[in-house]
């Protein structure tokens, strides 16, 4: 049994930088260790790997919305110059339906990723493999597909669109919510619609495939490597272990990059039939159907108040659309039900079925679109009963989790409000819309607020001490950019007691020890924790070795502790030997020292451990316990509106954040600015439209579905007024990369609202709707 | 393969290369798929994000809208051909100073876009940077610091 001091991780008082002792620390600015890789072009993303004998696939899509394929003529494609092979659904390998994100057994019936029935405009229905990517691109152009086509419901405005199918899983209710509202001094009821969006992360999907054998390797950008090689395992019928994702760096996911989807398959199909590796890009367009968006999103919501503006009843009623074969939920329920207290309560939503593409997570799936409904609302009580917006929130402010009736782990929204409202200036804000004006241009504040739970799941890490001194941190977890590597670097480097320079960390790769989904803000709490531990054990044994091993040059000072700092191991006390982990390695005659760590609950059986890296039916729900957890932000933005065009620019913002302990302030305050500027870019550009003939994207790339640029962008301000919590994670963090997109979209509808006076209650806000 | 091929001789980085490609290839695609020099990124194949943007002859040009065939004779410098003698551009160490990136893959077309940017004296202010590199998308949206790091390098690279 060995005792020690040394090292021990630090939980300061605030969530800031002044947590760690050095940047190199847990808590300090360590600049991204994956940075000098990314700025000098030498890293590597997935289907950048130069492999022998590599060919190369394109996708033929669907151009009819509903109906069926009649034929495909691929005779000239196949005629043409260095093609290999056209693949369609009669002549793709057959593959096994793969069970869900779940875990749920799938049917048994065969899984075919090309399409015979159409069920929205963009589905693959045949692909083109050729000896170059220029070869593919112009034979998948000659392949003449003929539909039957039947009409197609093509959003939630189509009037063959019907109510929907209500969600009992989301209904949530307390008190009497009609019978409150009906009888409340002020009443307020409004709609609010959210269009489709799209993650449209800079890197496209696609991946390499290549077999030998029966073992597959896939070079694939991923959030979540364990997940999608048990997807390809069951297609394919093959051992999970026979299936190797490699994913080194993702180029933005925000969702979209969870699951294997189709594409992939058809690529898996064509390197199996073929004999060789195959490389299979969507281009930008198909990025837009081969996957899904944000769904589009309507919500009612009424809020009965007295003339104090203290709610007395919420009613809330939601849909969301989803494909005619697939079921997405967008758990529109989830901020309106927590955010404010109130007695009564109500929320109910229904899912319809259009022509689409089956919708998908992105950026705070739920949240976000929920936080748009209950922030403009609270903002129109707010002028309806002529008391500050800011003061209304106060007002109601929910002093326990008003659904599951628990109290806060911890909540520093009101901290978040007076800290944002300070550095913005709030108390100067004239209430009255239109009353600010520069010039031709009126001026708005608006506030919002916003959440996102703490999902918890588990994970694996490997952490090895080697004979050099240096630390080596395995983990299948990956780094889309919210700066895995080096905050897992940093849990390395001060659990050990090394540098942080001296940490490698290796992540991305599925033969690592394993770990869950990267969504839902939880990968940076659950690897936290897991290298915590797995470092703190490694640390055990340097140790015990030192103190017990004969060859030791501590054996004869008989401690029963040692200090490990700066990469040197010393007594505590300062007498007796100081050497460096790799002489004393090397003087008990060892070549490195390793350790698993996991969070993982002790008696987990293995199938726990399996269902818990490859499907999300193990994760830990936020209200487990005895407290809800919750990250809590305020965001405070200034618009200016030109009152002849309607067009509205950001001016100002000023955001406030509760994220709990922050693992490393630099890298967060970056995650968040990112999620208020993709706030932004939903506020005021980005809506999926759709050609009303043919059930089709026609904006569908980047010039016309408009993403915020540099020049939309002001300077964005953000302050972390999170504490550790000890009951969120391991070292006290809580979400962060989805947190600050909520509220954003709002806190814009509510500074529109000051500046002109004009409600808009359906995003984007463009001109039209303004002038 | 038919004899549909031209031979394309290319300097980049201060490298000469010769190809045999056929006339369709892009710059961008010569240099992912030819020449392994996948820094320069593909990001819509449009010129519509600049995640591709390279410099010729010194000017900032989207590589997905260049032929191979077109630069003949002229010198291309990707992000792998910007530091010197192993020193990292100011721009480079700005953009890791200041966090300027997250994913990473809209990087080497931001950092390309910003010597230029600052070459062609668009960096004088920080409107006029957001301005000169709105052509350039970020969508992990590290915008600010991004306006942060060609701020600070242009500085650097006057003094």
């Amino acid at each position: 049994m060995t005792v020690h001091i040394a090292s021990t991780v630090h939980v300061g008082r605030h969530g800031d930088a002044s947590d760690g002792a050095f940047a190199e620390a847990v808590g300090g600015r360590l600049s991204r260790v994956d940075g000098p890789a990314k700025i000098t072009g030498a890293a590597k993303y997935a289907v950048e790997q130069q492999l022998e004998g590599l060919a190369y696939a394109v996708l033929v899509e669907s151009t009819i919305a509903s109906g069926k394929v009649r034929a495909i003529d691929t005779k000239a494609a196949e005629a043409a110059p260095g093609v290999l092979q056209v693949l369609t659904p009669d002549t793709i390998i057959s593959l096994r339906t793969a069970a869900d994100w779940f875990g749920t057994p799938p049917p048994d019936k065969p899984y075919c990723p090309l399409a015979r029935d159409i069920t929205f405009s963009g589905q693959h229905v045949a692909a083109v493999v050729a000896e170059t990517f220029e070869q593919a691109v112009a034979a998948a152009a000659l392949v003449k597909v003929s539909y039957d086509e039947t009409p197609a419901i093509v959003d939630l405005s189509d009037v063959k669109a019907g109510d929907g199918i209500p969600i009992d899983a989301m209904t949530k209710e307390w008190g009497d919510a009609q019978g409150a509202f009906a009888s409340a001094p002020v009443r307020i009821c409004a709609a609010y619609n959210t269009p489709r969006e799209y993650q449209a992360p800079i890197e496209p999907h696609g991946l390499i495939a290549r077999w030998e054998g029966d073992k597959l390797t896939v070079w694939e950008p991923s959030q979540w490597l364990d997940g999608m090689a048990r997807t390809y395992a069951e297609w394919f019928g093959v051992p999970f272990e026979n299936v190797r994702l490699v994913s080194p760096y993702i180029g933005g996911g925000f969702g979209s990059k969870a699951l294997a989807l189709s594409h992939g398959a058809v690529a898996a199909c064509a390197a199996r039939m073929l004999g060789r590796p195959v490389r299979l890009v969507m281009t930008r367009p198909q990025t837009f159907t081969g996957y899904g968006g944000r769904a589009a999103t309507r919500q009612t919501v009424t809020i009965g108040a007295d003339a104090q503006g203290k709610i007395q009843s919420i009613v809330h009623r939601g849909i969301n659309e989803t494909s005619m074969d697939g079921m997405w939920v967008e758990p529109l329920g989830s901020v309106i039900s927590i955010m404010y207290a109130t007695p009564n309560f109500s929320s109910r939503q229904n899912v319809v079925r259009v022509n689409s593409v089956v919708p998908g997570a992105m950026r705070a799936p739920g949240e976000n679109p929920s936080a748009f409904g209950i922030e403009s609302a609270i903002d129109e009580l707010a002028y309806e009963v002529g008391i500050d917006p800011l003061e209304i929130r106060l007002r109601n402010y929910a002093e326990q989790d008003p659904h599951a009736k628990k109290a806060w782990s911890t909540r520093q929204l009101r901290e978040a409000f007076a800290a944002g409202a300070e550095r913005f200036g709030w108390a100067r804000r004239s209430p009255e819309p239109r009353s600010i004006r520069d010039g031709n241009q009126l001026i708005g504040w608006g506030v919002a607020a916003g959440t996102y739970p703490v999902r918890r799941a588990y994970g694996e890490a490997i952490v090895r001490i080697l004979a050099d001194g240096s630390v080596e941190v395995e983990s299948s977890s990956i780094d889309m950019g919210q700066g895995t590597y080096t905050i897992l670097a940093q849990t390395a480097a001060e659990t050990v007691g090394v540098r942080a320079d001296d940490v490698v960390v290796k992540l991305g790769d599925s033969r690592f020890p394993r770990a869950g989904v990267t969504g839902g803000s939880r990968l940076a709490g659950v690897m936290t924790g897991a290298v915590y531990k797995a470092a703190t054990s490694a640390l055990d044994q340097l140790i015990g070795l030192a103190i017990s091993d004969p060859r030791s040059p501590f054996y004869a000072l008989q401690a029963n502790t040692l200090v490990v700092a700066n990469g040197r191991i010393a007594s505590p006390r300062g007498d007796g030997p100081d050497v460096s982990i790799a002489e004393l390695l090397k003087s008990v005659g060892r070549d490195h020292i390793e350790a698993t760590g996991d969070t993982m609950p002790a008696n987990s059986t293995p199938e726990d451990r399996y269902k818990n890296y490859t499907t999300i039916a193990m994760s830990v729900p936020h209200t487990e316990g005895d407290y809800s957890r919750h990250s809590w932000c305020a965001h405070f933005i200034e618009v200016r509106v030109d009152e002849d065009f309607g067009t509205v620019r950001v001016s100002r913002v000023v955001s406030a954040l509760d994220s709990g302990r922050l693992y490393n302030p630099k890298l967060a305050e970056s995650q968040w600015k990112g999620g208020i500027i993709m706030g932004i870019g939903q506020a005021l550009l980005e809506e999926g439209i759709v050609d009303r003939r043919h059930g089709r994207v026609v904006n569908n790339n980047l010039a016309d579905y408009l993403v915020p640029t540099n020049a939309d962008i002001p300077d964005i301000e953000v302050i972390s007024v999170g504490i550790p919590d000890p009951h969120s994670s391991v070292l006290g963090g809580k979400g962060v990369g989805e947190l600050a997109i909520v509220g954003v979209a709002p806190a814009i509808a509510n500074a529109v609202f000051h500046a002109t006076g004009k409600r808009i209650r359906d995003l984007p806000i463009t001109l039209e709707k303004l002038i | 393969m038919t004899k549909t091929t031209i031979p394309v001789h290319l300097d980049i980085n201060g490298h000469h290369h010769d190809l045999q490609l056929e006339p369709r290839v892009t710059l961008l695609d010569a240099l992912r798929d030819r020449l392994g020099l996948t820094g320069t990124k593909k990001g819509c194949d449009h010129g519509q994000c600049g995640a591709c943007t390279v410099h010729i002859d010194g000017e900032r040009v989207l590589a997905c809208l260049t032929l191979a065939a077109q630069v003949e004779g002229r010198t291309v410098t990707t992000i792998e051909g910007l530091a010197r003698e192993g020193e990292m551009h100011p721009v480079q160490a700005a953009f890791l100073e200041h966090d300027a990136f997250q994913c990473g893959y809209c990087t080497p077309g931001q950092i390309m876009s910003a010597v230029a940017c600052i070459r062609e004296g668009h960096a004088g202010s920080d409107d006029e940077i957001r301005e000169y590199m709105a052509g350039n998308l970020c969508r992990c949206g590290a915008y600010p610091h991004i306006v942060a790091a060609i701020r600070q390098a242009a500085l650097e690279v006057a003094s």
